[in-house]
């Protein structure tokens, strides 16, 4: 078989920051790219296990949507509902024969679909899921089932507090802009998905959108090359890439605060965050260095005041990155519904801090040490390692970002991460949600504007 | 270096390329059946290289070398869990699991954290009713500083001189406090399954409550765990497990230093841990044929039955986590093909699991309704089904599924050094061997459909159940 290959060699150029040991050996020359019929293919070498993974980038998401929303998840998740020569019993019992794993995820920007499982089964299985996106039917009675079920899992959201909250602040810190919109869709969509438009959708990721393959395992799975272009039809035919255009949001005078009421909770979640524009999202390296000095991990400073210092919370987490054209900053936390406000204060306090640059260099060296010390772990696993440069595919970015990270990472100083902080966390531009019982209203009216909303207009 | 042979039962458990691509059912279970008769005459297995060393004090040290990236993770079993508790001091093991972090004679408060968080890795631990487990992953070198040996000396610090501070303890029981409200009292799985445990394991060891109930986490005392700590924390109660970028005689040298001089139990102490694993505390004493309904925020009904099961290491043990996946692991198993993906479903989820613990072990159907579906007509159709359900779902092709499904679980257990160091911590610490994995392969590779459909008819006929469910319309309901 001739495989047109690209070897990267930039790539390794930096290994040797962790070169003990032999890690370079273990990674250098094992990156290829290939063209399979000017599909573009990432191919990382490994032979450690008898399994393989592989994910299919395509270069669309949500964003897709004109009428129906929610329906690109909907059209990658239901493609085993049915073929014209399979039932969906069939295919669910034939594809776990062979122990594979098969997912899908959609963003606004990208979307992806995973596979998973022996090397010896590779075939019948990617054989198996090419027939599905060849074929996918999306049969009637079986789609009427599903909907069903979509429509009970988001009635009974509220059952997970943490996930409902999360929901929320997704939506509300993105208002106004284009990702805003749930990329599962909301009850109201669900009718929207019929057989028709989701074998459009499906149709229109298989032909027009561009994608890429990145797939991890021995070199004899390589052998998958002809069932991707003939049986799944995939080539470099498809050139869609989405851009977004979008007014840049600015930034509001508040916080604003919703609660959001569910029926009974002792505890309420804390979300707390905002939206990033595109010119926002720049400096990643020292974004997550900000986000890992107040959230990251047991020792980051919000982590010591709300549970060390004050047995607020069980655990906090703040996290601060971004996509291709828009980020996001955020906090994520409970508490006991009485203690919503010294939590909210604490935090304020936290961030206030930070942002005043009141930052000890021994914290700093902590959070520093911390990112950049934990740099070879996402190397531990192949599938883990691919997601990073599928991401730096899609962001536009070099693989030799990679390589970079932990120097990046440890150059920066306090000054800087005191600005990022600010620009990211700076209390009066924050959305905060609150998911938690009524009774909080008037704790929180005294700590700003709060708006009370039923978690029902989130569904 | 070689990572590990690895040839790992492929005769045994697979089939071969292409036969499955578009078969129909009847030729593939042939293909399996056949398949599953070439497999005896197989001599390939997994094999992870480990060295085992014991110090005289009863501490025991598993190592397995991999070379490939400059990490290591490490692993330390304690055995002690929620089973060691008795009335009034439930959640005291976990309350202790909280406070190992929390300072110590030489690395006192914050110290063993930031040590490893700023140096790029990772701790944490977990407490269920067997075993206390804590965990790190570091790189192997952090500047001039080795990483093993620095934690290490961390841990035979905490085992041995544990502080215990007042202040911080008040403070970890809010942390807990928090933790116990959003595991469970917030959620309605979480409280069905806490009420299900208490009602399947009523009257032994297993029956409380890991996390531990509200009013005895008010009242546990510094003292208190402290008691666990010197009762349990023991080296000859200890195993710890180091995988990754590490060279094992290095490692047994300074563990034997740092550990070395640890004091093992005393005798009476040896005596009281023994008398907590007397297997008759722990046999079934439930009361059956009843449901326990609860009142919670479920806007459906969530639902766990379950039946009196063994315990791990048995073979019948191991026979039923056969059956609870042939039944309801997967989308296309028995279970949910009938009430979740079949005509007319009844349910948006359901699972069967076979929950074997050290000394007894519990076999459960769960589920979730859809709305609307009425909840004693689902049991009524459940209680029915189960009697036929053994005939009805087990087959060669089935078992020859779950066992190629049990292949991939392996395989990815031991894809990172953590996964590795847990996978074999915890053969060691519930068998005493830590390459049991090689028994375990061979007894499920040697399980028959015949065997599953035993084991399936001795388990639901002999009329010991237990319901439990939650729904906001329980208004009766226990809360």
């Amino acid at each position: 078989m001739k495989y047109l290959i690209y070897l990267i060699s930039l790539l390794f150029i930096g290994f040797s920051c962790f070169a003990e040991g032999g890690a370079k050996d273990f990674l250098s020359g094992k990156l290829q790219k290939l063209k399979w019929k000017d599909l573009e293919v990432v191919y990382l070498e490994d032979d450690r296990l008898p399994v393989y993974s592989m994910v299919v980038y395509f270069a669309d998401g949500a964003l897709s949507e004109t009428k129906a929303k929610g329906i690109s998840q909907a059209a990658f998740e239901f493609l085993s509902l049915g073929t014209n020569r399979f039932s969906q019993k069939d295919i669910a019992d034939n594809l776990e024969f062979f122990g594979a794993s098969y997912s899908s995820n959609v963003t606004h920007e990208y979307s992806t679909y995973t596979v998973s499982g022996l090397v010896k089964d590779i075939n019948p299985t990617i054989k198996k899921i090419c027939h599905l996106f060849a074929d996918a039917t999306y049969p009637i009675k079986e789609l009427k089932k599903e909907k069903v079920r979509v429509v009970n899992a988001l009635q009974n959201l509220p059952n997970n507090p943490g996930g409902l909250a999360s929901r929320i602040f997704r939506e509300i810190s993105l208002g106004g802009t284009p990702f805003a919109y749930p990329v599962e869709g909301k009850m109201k969509d669900i009718k929207g998905w019929t057989q028709p438009t989701l074998r459009g959708h499906l149709a229109y990721f298989n032909e027009k959108v561009k994608k890429r393959v990145y797939i991890t395992g021995p070199k004899s799975i390589l052998g998958i090359k002809s069932i991707i272009n003939d049986e799944c039809g995939w080539s470099g035919k498809g050139k869609f890439v989405r851009e977004v255009t979008y007014k840049k949001k600015e930034k509001a005078k508040g916080p604003k605060i919703t609660l959001v009421t569910v029926p009974t909770a002792n505890q309420a979640q804390v979300r707390i965050g905002k939206f990033l524009n595109r010119d926002e999202i720049k400096q990643s390296e020292l974004m997550a260095l900000a986000a890992d000095y107040l959230g990251g991990g047991f020792t980051s400073r919000l982590m010591r005041t709300l549970r060390v210092e004050s047995g607020l919370t069980y655990g906090v987490g703040a996290f601060a990155g971004g996509q291709k054209e828009y980020g996001r900053a955020g906090i994520m936390t409970s508490t006991d519904v009485k203690t919503v406000s010294e939590l909210l204060k604490k935090t304020k306090a936290t961030l206030d801090k930070g942002a005043a640059g009141e930052i000890k260099e021994v914290d700093l060296k902590r959070s520093q040490g911390s990112m950049a010390g934990s740099y070879p772990f996402g190397f531990e696993s192949s599938s883990s390692y691919l997601t990073q440069l599928m991401y730096l595919d899609h962001v536009g970015m070099d693989y030799s970002e990679l390589v970079l990270f932990p120097e990046r990472i440890r150059s920066f100083k306090a000054q800087e991460v005191a600005k990022k902080i600010k620009s990211l966390y700076e209390w009066e531009t924050l959305d905060i949600v609150i998911v938690g019982p009524k009774s909080l209203f008037p704790e929180l009216k005294k700590v700003g504007k709060t708006e009370v909303k039923t978690y029902k207009n989130y569904l | 270096m070689k990572m590990f042979k690895f040839c790992l039962l492929l005769n045994v458990l697979l089939l071969s390329q292409g036969v499955m691509a578009f078969g129909s059912k009847s030729s593939d279970a042939q293909k399996a059946s056949s398949s599953a008769k070439e497999s005896k005459s197989s001599d390939e297995e997994m094999n992870l290289e480990v060295k085992k060393f014991t110090l005289k004090n009863g501490l025991r040290l598993l190592v397995h070398e991999n070379h490939k990236l400059p990490i290591f993770s490490y692993y330390t079993f304690f055995d002690v869990g929620g089973r060691h508790e008795g009335a009034g001091t439930t959640g005291a093991t976990h309350f202790l699991e909280h406070m190992m972090f929390k300072g110590a004679k030489k690395y006192g408060p914050g110290m063993f954290d930031t040590t490893i968080e700023g140096n790029g890795g990772k701790t944490n631990a977990y407490t269920n009713f067997d075993n206390t487990v804590y965990y790190e992953s570091l790189p192997t070198k952090s500047g001039d500083l080795n990483m093993v040996e620095r934690l290490i000396d961390m841990e035979a610090d905490r085992m041995n001189s544990l502080a215990l501070i007042p202040a911080a303890f008040e403070k970890e029981r809010g942390v807990i406090m928090e933790e116990r409200k959003m595991r469970y009292e917030n959620s309605p799985r979480g409280q069905l399954y806490l009420e299900f445990m208490r009602a399947i394991f009523e009257n032994t060891p297993y029956g409380g409550s890991v996390i531990g109930d509200v009013k005895d986490l008010e009242s546990l005392s510094r003292d208190q765990v402290m008691d666990y700590f010197k009762k349990f924390y023991t080296p000859d109660n200890a195993i710890i497990v180091i995988a990754g970028d590490v060279d094992a005689d290095a490692v047994y040298k300074e563990v034997k230093e740092k550990f070395g001089p640890l004091s093992p139990s005393s005798e009476k102490m040896k005596k009281y841990r023994e008398e907590k694993n007397t297997a008759s505390l722990y046999k079934h004493q439930g009361r059956y044929k009843r449901h326990i309904k609860l009142n919670g925020t479920a806007k459906t009904p969530m639902f766990m039955l379950g039946f009196p099961g063994d315990a791990l290491g048995t073979k019948e043990g191991f026979v039923r986590d056969i059956l609870a996946s042939i039944l309801g692991q997967g989308q296309s198993s028995y279970l949910n093909q009938r009430y979740v993906m079949g005509k007319r479903p009844l349910m948006s989820s359901i699972s069967a699991a076979n929950y074997t613990l050290k000394y007894n072990g519990v076999f459960w159907i769960s589920g979730e309704l859809l709305r609307g579906v009425n909840l004693k007509k689902v049991e009524k159709m459940l209680m029915k089904d189960i009697s036929k359900v053994c005939d009805k779902a087990i087959d060669e092709r089935s078992l020859q599924k779950t066992k190629n499904q049990y292949l991939v679980g392996y395989i990815s257990e031991v894809e990172k050094n953590a996964g590795i160091a847990h996978f074999l911590g915890m053969r060691e610490n519930m068998f005493g061997d830590y390459s049991y994995y090689k028994k375990e392969l061979d007894i499920y590779n040697s399980i028959t459909t015949d065997e599953v459909k035993k084991s399936c008819k001795t388990l639901f006929n002999m009329d010991k159940y237990i319901l439990v469910s939650i729904w906001d319309r329980h208004a009766k309901g226990k809360k």
